[in-house]
């Protein structure tokens, strides 16, 4: 009977003009971003090819991630230049544009297109299952032989699952092998895992707004009340609440400007110098003491900053995309996690250059990266947000499973 | 299945709604197989509330349905076995063609074995053009969704089969061919409770009347009472006067 529901799903979306045309436009906009994206990530690697530091330079600089094509996050962060000095270490900030219209809006990656589009395709492919086809008649029809009406709605969830997934899966491939004829776009093994891991969480996501589509649609009457009441709540799971946590958090949690630590830290070194002249030729003394204040003003930053990240994203969480994006973009190593462990490694390797001496004779050791494996991240709280997604469809399709039994299909 | 043995029975069927509307106030009603039994009435009277409960569709405030001897709310997907529903303006899944509608609803009736002839065989029983076989439902008129909607409840080849109104808004023709095609069916023996409001058709095809008001069945008669009754005059009278419970 389940199998029944499921092809007769299959089939009325196939035989459907919205299916082509929504098909139709997720692939245009899937393969745009890639390409977009993938110029951009081309961008960044001939950069990097005139910025890579020379051996024994006291510079840290990652290369551009390949999966930065499919989650940007915090790439531009994370790649950009640390440069060693006296102060400590001088950030560069990473690739920008002279056009500063893309400044007004967020880079159209894959997780975007995910987040925002697909998520929307989901919510249209769930709808009206329920309250169109009491419209139709068909609900009374169905539900007149003996088909219980969880069975029937795990047919029509897993029925539009598999017809969002196989096109989403196959544009995803296509748009990835035309991606791979590009010789200057170079993925490893471990990268395709990571990107099937993203896959996997983006299908998590997208299955969350079937649920809810369905949810809706079993407690409205009308396909088109169903249809206004998901838009609402889409905008606001998509655009409004990932926003308002870090709003909150803000007024919690007050962390000095980026501008404030830099004005500190010239303060300390204008002072510190003036006090090597005064003092004669103290300066190991004097660059030790103005790299402790700095390290300790530095940490006391991040301190602060990682506490509003953590109570931002715990805010955030609220809305099921804040956690989808979260887990993505730290799998793909364009994460918040992932830039914070980076600064942290960064501030090491300084250590390590400043008590090996070898600031200034051009012998500092290399700066060595691994991004984070997949386990790790799991256990850094991607578990959780992974959880949480699954979570949110747990709720939603037994919500919607609740509906469907009080239904009246009349 | 026997002559005589009772397929559908309403023992004291009441339904009162959450708003407090009494659509149902302790019906008793039974058809037999091979029996046509017609509820007649106006509006709102219950007809279509009697077939939602016997569907389990709704829950009874008092009283049982039965299906083959089956409690509809007791064990539904059991009791649903046995029983088979055309509705007043069914749209089925315009998109897909008769055949395909006439496919899916077979294989929820429980006949996943069928091949394409079969479903040509049952839409050349009901009358549906050869034509509009593979016709993509959507451009089907009333009548021809009807007829298809039919196909469907004989395929399904259960013995009770339940009517919400079939022959609203059909022409002339189609409603002719319907009751050709219902009177094959009572003589299949399949028990046959249809509610409408054609008095007309009713006389001509029930081997029973039942006029409902306000939530009761107010009359109830056979074929050989009508012979020397006149069903338009009770009809009109009995909506007339104050309800009574048979």
């Amino acid at each position: 009977m389940l199998g029944t529901i499921v092809r007769k799903e299959i089939s009325d979306n196939l035989l459907s003009y919205k299916f082509f045309i929504v098909i139709l436009l997720s692939a245009v906009l899937i393969f745009t971003s890639l390409f977009v994206m993938a110029r951009d990530y081309k961008g960044r690697v001939a950069d990097y090819q005139v910025i890579k530091p020379k051996p024994g330079a006291p510079i840290g600089v990652l290369p551009p991630n390949p999966l930065s094509v499919f989650a940007k996050g915090l790439e531009d962060s994370i790649t950009r230049s640390y440069e060693l000095d006296f102060i400590g270490v001088q950030t560069r900030t990473g690739r920008s544009t002279a056009n500063n219209v893309f400044a007004f809006f967020p880079a159209p990656d894959f997780l975007y297109i995910v987040k925002v589009v697909l998520s929307l395709v989901a919510l249209l492919f769930g709808f009206d299952r329920i309250s169109r086809e009491r419209e139709a008649g068909t609900l009374k029809l169905t539900l007149a032989n003996s088909v219980s009406r969880g069975t029937l709605l795990f047919g029509k969830w897993l029925g539009n699952l598999i017809s969002l997934a196989v096109p989403f899966f196959l544009i995803t491939g296509i748009g990835l092998a035309v991606l791979h004829l590009d010789p200057a776009f170079h993925m490893t093994g471990a990268g395709f895992g990571r990107l099937a891991v993203i896959l996997l969480l983006s299908l998590a996501y997208l299955a969350l707004f079937l649920s809810l589509g369905l949810f809706i649609s079993a407690v409205t009457r009308r396909s088109a009340t169903s249809l206004v009441v998901l838009l609402l709540i889409w905008s606001l799971m998509v655009f409004v609440l990932p926003n308002t946590g870090t709003l909150i958090a803000r007024q919690i949690v007050r962390v000095p400007s980026s501008r404030a630590l830099m004005e500190k830290r010239n303060q300390i070194w204008t002072r510190e110098i003036l006090m090597t002249y005064s003092d004669r030729g103290n300066r190991g003394a004097h660059l030790d003491a103005m790299n402790t204040e700095i390290d300790q003003i530095e940490q006391d930053f991040r301190r602060k900053t990682d506490r509003l990240v953590r109570l931002s994203k715990t805010l955030n969480r609220i809305s099921p995309a804040a956690g989808f994006v979260y887990t993505a973009t730290e799998i793909a190593g364009t994460g918040i996690g992932e830039d914070s462990r980076l600064k942290n490694e960064i501030v090491r390797y300084k250590n390590r250059v400043f008590e090996t001496g070898t600031l200034e004779n051009g012998k500092a050791p290399a700066f060595d990266y691994a991004y984070r494996s997949i386990g790790t991240i799991m256990a850094e709280g991607g578990f959780f947000d992974v959880a949480w997604l699954l979570a949110f469809n747990v709720i939603f399709f037994a919500a919607g499973y609740a509906a469907v039994i009080r239904y009246d299909v009349r | 299945m026997t002559e005589n043995q009772t397929i559908l029975k309403a023992n004291d069927l009441s339904k009162r709604y959450e708003d407090g509307v009494l659509a149902l106030d302790h019906i008793n009603l039974n058809v037999r197989a091979g029996e046509v039994y017609c509820l007649l009435g106006a509006n709102g009277a219950g007809k279509t509330t009697t077939i939602n409960l016997f569907l389990g569709f709704i829950p009874p405030t008092t009283g049982t349905c039965l299906i083959n001897g089956i409690d509809i709310n007791k064990d539904p997907l059991e009791a649903k076995k046995y029983v088979a529903f055309v509705s007043e303006n069914v749209m089925l899944y315009g998109n897909f063609t008769a055949r395909q509608n006439l496919d899916f609803f077979a294989k929820l009736g429980g006949k996943p074995s069928l091949g394409r002839d079969d479903y040509y065989k049952v839409m050349r029983r009901v009358s549906l053009q050869e034509k509009a076989f593979e016709q993509r439902v959507k451009t089907f008129s009333k009548g021809m969704r009807q007829k298809l909607g039919i196909s469907i409840a004989v395929i399904k080849n259960a013995p009770a089969i339940l009517l919400d109104e079939p022959t609203s808004g059909l022409d002339p023709k189609a409603a002719e061919e319907f009751q050709e095609i219902l009177s094959e069916l009572k003589k299949e023996g399949k028990a046959i409770l249809m509610s409408t409001h054609d008095i007309f058709r009713a006389k001509e095809i029930g081997d029973r009347i039942g006029i409902m008001k306000e939530g009761r069945l107010v009359m109830e008669r056979t074929r050989e009472d009508l012979r020397t009754e006149d069903l338009v005059k009770i009809y009109i009278d009995y909506m007339k006067s104050e309800p009574m419970t048979v």
